[in-house]
């Protein structure tokens, strides 16, 4: 049976070639469709109201295959729609995988325990992740066998979702990019802001009634929804978190209970689905892993952060030791050789003053056990110079007066200040704290320094100070009447070195050396003017030596 | 005269106290060993002892210890060339303490000193 020729078609159809504007499907580019016929009745024409007029016309004209292509038509256009939903359920997925691969290689790459839980808290509530509003997340403390609230994230107000969202929107960033902006502005902020909710995020791990504690039994995730208004656990703890439905997230790692998230639409109230905890599930793997790994690589550092100060207070003693041995060896070998020598040296000496006495002055050999007598004394001095050098090294350090420090040096030197006709001011500081230190060796030290300041000269004039000064009390000398040149400052402090105003010897050298050995700096500045200023800084606490 | 006993391990610094406190007005004997010194002490009477802390192999400090212990009465002066000693809790029972010198000014001057309030202890009848 032949169609009725003369049916007036509406939709193009029946033709091979159309122009622009004669299909109302067919726009800007399309083009090629207006060329290929079969392309633009599969595309086009079956979802055209013109051809459904058309197959009506088809059916009203009797024609027997007409009610077999109606049929035809309406099953191409359902497997066409279902294909289309497929489609589009795929594109899902695709997007889904994507970013899963996403966070997983993000995860996988950090060992940074704050960088994990942002990248986490961030994927659960950023638009380009999974879109929920708020997110809380409990690690475990299996110290002390409790899940407790550590972090939190998302808006507590609508005005606030309103500017975080526009916030993010205009941002244009990545799911990496938002994390570490997160990491980096917000994360200290937003653990202040849930402070309130994660203060009472506690829960023993071994309360199994509570819903969080069974998801991490059951190790799947649980939504609870219409739970505001029970009289139950779920209702307490739905209305600590001020909304209705909320998903329950276990993170576990190798069957080690890592930690919990819980997820909520706190702001916009949009259900929780299926749908959304099956992907929020594939999610946790990864970064219950992440957690896990982070933690565990914190504390491997914490315990590679101890064996290095460990190592660092060993090879510090080991290197202690060897310098208190060398110490202990030259003390030894010192008393030693003083000991060796201060006996003979004595003998010579005291029969030397005993034929001294009994020789007139007028025998002309009476210079040359003067001679020996002298030379024997200054020996003995140096030799009581080394021994006190060799006491030097080990310090006793208590809490003393500071200006009883510098009056009993004063005492001491009385009778050559005296004799030189010298002026010594001392200005004591009022209220000082007293000062940590070896009053032997302190007084030593300040007297040598005087007695170096007074040696060869007349009628000069010294000043004696004593002020605190934060954690220290400042001892400062200062000596108007002499000038020291740069080589001369530098001899001064070098031991057995000789000046030419300073006298010779080990005196002050000695004296930096016992100052040092209590951590006491000594600082000698002589400005080519003139002028020298000791200054001595004690100080007023005990010290770690370091 | 008061009576001291010197004990050292070296015979020339043994010779030379003895010639010098001699010439101050002492009967001195000496002793080189404790053993020496322990007998002297057990036959005869002193009034001071100079004890030199480092004999040999043997310690002076233990000497005074001895001393303080049987005759208390005698006053004791620690000679020795450590100044270190004088911070040693064991060499504070000595009644002085001398640094040794060729100078034998400090140890006549504490010998004096020490004797003189000894005396004075007798007379308070101490």
């Amino acid at each position: 049976m032949e169609i009725n020729r003369s049916i007036e078609w509406e939709c193009c159809w029946d033709r091979d070639d159309i122009v622009m504007g004669y299909c109302p499907n067919i726009s800007e580019g399309d083009e090629d469709l207006l060329v290929s016929r079969s392309r633009r009745i599969l595309e086009k024409c079956c979802e055209c109201d013109n051809f459904k007029r058309d197959i009506v016309r088809f059916r009203d004209s009797g024609h027997p295959l007409a009610p077999v292509f109606s049929i035809l038509h309406a099953d191409y256009r359902r497997q066409k729609s279902q294909i289309q939903s497929l489609a589009s359920f795929l594109d899902t997925k695709t997007l889904e995988v994507r970013f899963l691969h996403e966070l997983g290689s993000v995860l996988q790459s950090s060992v940074d325990l704050d960088e994990v839980l942002s990248i986490a808290l961030t994927a659960i509530t950023a638009g380009k992740g999974f879109g929920m509003n708020r997110a809380f997340l409990l690690l475990a403390d299996k110290e002390r066998h409790i899940l407790r609230g550590h972090l939190a994230i998302g808006p507590r107000s609508a005005e606030e979702a309103g500017r975080t969202w526009q916030e993010i929107e205009s941002g244009d960033q990545d799911l990496q990019g938002l994390s570490q902006a997160f990491r980096r502005d917000k994360l200290n902020a937003e653990r202040d802001k849930f402070h309130d909710i994660l203060e009472r995020l506690s829960i023993p791990l071994d309360n199994e009634e509570h819903i969080v504690i069974q998801a991490l039994k059951e190790q799947r995730p649980l939504l609870i929804t219409d739970a505001l208004y029970r009289q139950d656990q779920d209702g307490e703890f739905a209305r600590m978190l001020g909304v209705d439905s909320f998903l329950v997230l276990p993170l576990i790692a190798r069957n080690r209970r890592v930690g919990v998230i819980i997820t909520d639409n706190f702001i916009t109230h949009r259900p929780i689905n299926e749908q959304d905890m099956k992907s929020i599930e594939n999610f946790s793997f990864p970064v219950a892993f992440a957690i896990e790994r982070a933690s565990l690589y914190e504390r491997v550092q914490e315990e590679v952060d101890k064996l290095k100060q460990a190592n660092h207070r060993l090879q510090e003693q080991q290197e202690q030791l060897v310098r208190m041995e060398k110490m202990a060896l030259v003390g030894r070998i010192t008393s030693s050789i003083a000991h060796s020598i201060r006996n003979p040296l004595m003998v010579i000496g005291g029969f030397a003053r005993s034929i001294m006495k009994s020789t007139p002055a007028t025998d002309p050999k009476r210079s040359f056990i003067e001679s020996i007598v002298t030379e024997a004394h200054q020996l003995e001095q140096v030799l009581g110079e080394i021994l006190t050098y060799s006491d030097a090294l080990f310090p006793t350090c208590d809490f003393w007066d500071p200006n009883q420090l510098v009056e009993t040096s004063l005492r001491d030197i009385q009778e050559r200040v005296i004799a030189q006709d010298y002026t010594c001011h001392f200005h004591a500081g009022d209220r000082l704290p007293p000062v940590y230190i070896d009053f032997k060796q302190t007084t030593y030290c300040i007297r040598n320094i005087l007695l170096s300041t007074i040696d060869g000269l007349q009628n000069g004039f010294i000043t004696i100070s004593t002020k605190p000064e934060g954690d220290y009390v400042v001892v400062r000398i200062v000596d108007r009447d002499r000038t020291l040149s740069e080589d001369e400052l530098e001899a001064l402090l070098t031991p057995f070195t000789e000046t030419r105003e300073m006298g010779s010897g080990l005196n002050m050298a000695l004296s930096r050396s016992m100052l040092d050995k209590q951590n006491i700096p000594l600082v000698v500045v002589a400005p080519p003017e003139g002028g020298v200023t000791y200054t001595i800084k004690l100080p007023t606490c005990k010290e770690e030596k370091t | 005269m008061n009576k001291l006993l010197v004990v050292d391990d070296e015979a020339n610094i043994r010779l030379l106290y003895s010639e010098e406190l001699a010439d101050e007005g002492y009967v001195v004997e000496t002793a080189a060993t404790i053993a020496e010194a322990t007998e002297k002490l057990g036959q005869q009477n002193f009034d001071l002892a100079v004890l030199d802390i480092k004999l040999k192999n043997e310690s002076g400090i233990e000497l005074l210890q001895k001393i303080v212990k049987e005759r208390h009465d005698m006053p004791v002066i620690l000679c020795s060339a450590f100044s270190c000693y004088k911070d040693d809790f064991s060499a504070w029972l000595a009644d002085s303490y001398v640094v040794k010198s060729g100078d034998l000014t400090e140890l006549k001057e504490e010998i004096k000193r020490v004797l003189s309030k000894k005396a004075q202890r007798h007379a308070a009848g101490m």
